[in-house]
């Protein structure tokens, strides 16, 4: 390429911005860079504009909404939030997701740090065995159980309960967790346990005293990752609970879209509701949420 | 207690727990399809043997829902992974790509059926955003019924799930590259190479173990959604986009054919398993357990 403009001996060397960018254009370096920046500006677009279009749509008239969808709105109607939030009730929907995701992460929380720290730092009867089967249950899916989970649940009467909510959904998430943790603690300097078993520190106190303070950038990426799974969950409530009380904010909305199907305003301030509460969630921990799903796939 | 077995008392709680919500689910899907009952939703199970396989087997709308099910695999393969490789590789010298990723993954943040409900919209033949800006530019030609068209239906709902999956795809590959010793790029420079070369000949093959994962990852994914297309087109139209999980949830849960859909979900998960023997490996080992 135009070797001339780096040719000391040819013309003497100018080293303003203008020559760069001179020597930049010649090179075809700037072309490069711009439509690098014209592609991923683009994906910036795209991955806001569908949100743009619904935050946009819930604060419109139903009248505004059908005279254009991506103009913003002249007069927001935050009524809009009143009126499905209140007297449409999706308080209880909003609720019912939050004691779903809360109780699932929790459980889930639980199950996890205590295998991951057993696999981590003991050795014991049949620790590969069990340590394969909690890997399998990673490809496991609401598909592959729906069936038998439901004549489950249906015997032990917990059909449109809250824990018939609670108990499968963790489930699914159980072994990613387990996994996670299996990993970071493994990642703990075997010094530093030696030291605290030297110390005293037995069974569970080598737990709460050294693996949990220092696996904590795991245990809060997991904790985030689980919320996120059961506040979006789907299929298991869509199956589970079929009663409007029950509902958590996905199924409900997909009840309410069936109701009302063209009051396009309302369907989209259902969707908000469920929708922000997350992205705030994940804007403000970001870099948990960023180390524990590239955690899985690095090492 | 024996030191070798007492840990076993941690393991236990999870190990039981995904025992009955798993594995004994997984164990009766098999033990159902292998009867059958006389009405819909009986449970006065009687043992016929392989005909539900056979059943499987014959039954053009499930061979046609799993042929979808491929192709959505090889979709999302084309599509957000291929994205995300490139983004990440424009990205990784930049100060901000963060920033840049950070924005890309708010869509795997937002719950697929909110993702189909705005898609709906934005597919929408009459007031639609896709057929507006097409008509805009003045290419009223390419406008369709992106979600009632026969050819187009899968792909459209493909689109929504990329949305929701290249941010994710960027995320990874990003790390993948960062990880990459940059004088391995700096040798391949100095011997000559171009950036097309350093690409597939440095950067592609050190990527391997993240490749592998991630298209592994896709072919979980792709093997067991349901929401996209149950909120969009619930599999029409004309079965156009029907896959394996809509169309088992219908027999389950519509038609109450319990036997012959736990027989279809039994056959997906064996696909799925064999599929992914090969990332459980990985993961054991890099577990190191």
């Amino acid at each position: 390429m135009p070797a001339r403009s780096h040719d000391p001996h040819r013309r003497p060397r100018r080293n303003g911005p203008l020559a760069a960018l001179r020597r930049r254009v010649l090179s075809g370096a700037a072309v490069q860079s711009l439509a690098a920046h014209a592609v991923l500006l683009f994906f910036v677009v795209l991955s806001l504009f569908p949100i743009y279009l619904m935050l946009n749509a819930s604060l419109k008239s139903h009248g505004e909404l059908y005279r254009s969808t991506i103009a913003l709105p002249s007069d927001p109607k935050w009524g809009n939030f009143y009126l499905i939030f209140w007297e449409r009730e999706y308080y209880r929907a909003f609720i019912n997701s939050i004691i779903f995701a809360v109780s699932t992460t929790t459980l889930a929380l639980i199950l996890s740090i205590l295998a991951g720290y057993a696999f981590a730092v003991y050795r014991f009867l049949g620790k590969e065995l069990l340590f394969v089967l909690v890997l399998i249950g990673i490809m496991s899916s609401e598909i592959s159980v729906l069936i038998p989970i439901y004549n489950l649940l249906q015997d032990m009467g917990l059909l449109n309960t809250h824990v018939g909510l609670i108990l499968p959904q963790t489930a699914l998430g159980l072994s990613f967790g387990i996994f996670l943790i299996t990993t970071f603690f493994k990642d703990i300097p075997r010094e530093l346990i030696d030291a605290a078993v030297c110390d005293g520190c037995k069974d569970l106190q080598l737990l709460r005293h050294v693996m949990i303070p220092l696996g904590m950038p795991a245990i809060k990426a997991l904790a985030l990752i689980e919320f996120l799974w059961a506040w979006n969950s789907f299929f298991f409530p869509l199956v589970i609970a079929t009663q409007q009380d029950l509902m958590p904010l996905s199924v409900s909305i997909i009840d309410f879209m069936g109701r009302f199907t063209f009051n396009y305003e309302l369907v989209a301030t259902t969707c908000v509701i469920m929708l922000v509460p997350i992205v705030v969630l994940y804007l403000f921990t970001q870099a948990s949420f960023r180390r524990g799903i590239t955690f899985g796939a690095l090492k | 207690m024996h030191p070798r077995i007492k840990p076993l008392w941690f393991v236990l709680p999870a190990a039981l727990y995904l025992g009955l919500w798993i594995y004994y689910p997984i164990a009766r899907n098999f033990y159902l399809s292998f009867l059958t009952a006389p009405t819909p939703r009986s449970r006065d199970y009687t043992f016929v043997g392989l005909q539900n396989y056979r059943q499987l087997l014959e039954d053009d709308v499930f061979l046609l829902a799993l042929l979808h099910n491929v192709v959505w695999v090889l979709l999302s393969i084309a599509i957000p992974v291929v994205i995300g490789l490139i983004l990440a590789v424009l990205l990784v010298e930049r100060r901000s790509r963060l920033a840049y990723a950070s924005i890309y993954f708010i869509p795997a943040t937002v719950a697929s059926i909110i993702a189909a409900i705005v898609w709906r919209w934005i597919y929408n033949p009459n007031f639609g955003t896709l057929n507006q800006a097409l008509e805009f530019i003045g290419l009223k030609w390419l406008t369709r019924h992106w979600l009632g068209d026969e050819s187009l239906a899968l792909v459209s709902v493909n689109m929504i799930g990329s949305w929701g999956y290249f941010g994710f795809c960027t995320l990874l590959f990003l790390a993948g590259l960062q990880n990459i010793n940059p004088d391995l790029h700096d040798a391949a420079k100095i011997d000559g190479a171009n950036a097309f070369q350093r690409f597939f000949h440095v950067t592609l093959p050190l990527l391997r173990n993240t490749l592998i994962f991630i298209v592994v990852y896709t072919i979980i994914g792709s093997m067991k959604f349901f929401d996209l297309i149950y909120v969009t087109t619930g599999g029409g139209p004309n079965e156009s986009s029907q896959v394996v999980g809509v169309y088992m949830y219908d027999l389950f849960l519509r038609r109450g054919e319990i036997n012959y859909a736990a027989t279809m979900s039994g056959v997906l998960t064996v696909a799925i398993l064999l599929l992914t023997v090969i990332v459980i490996r990985n993961l054991i080992r890099q577990a190191k357990v």
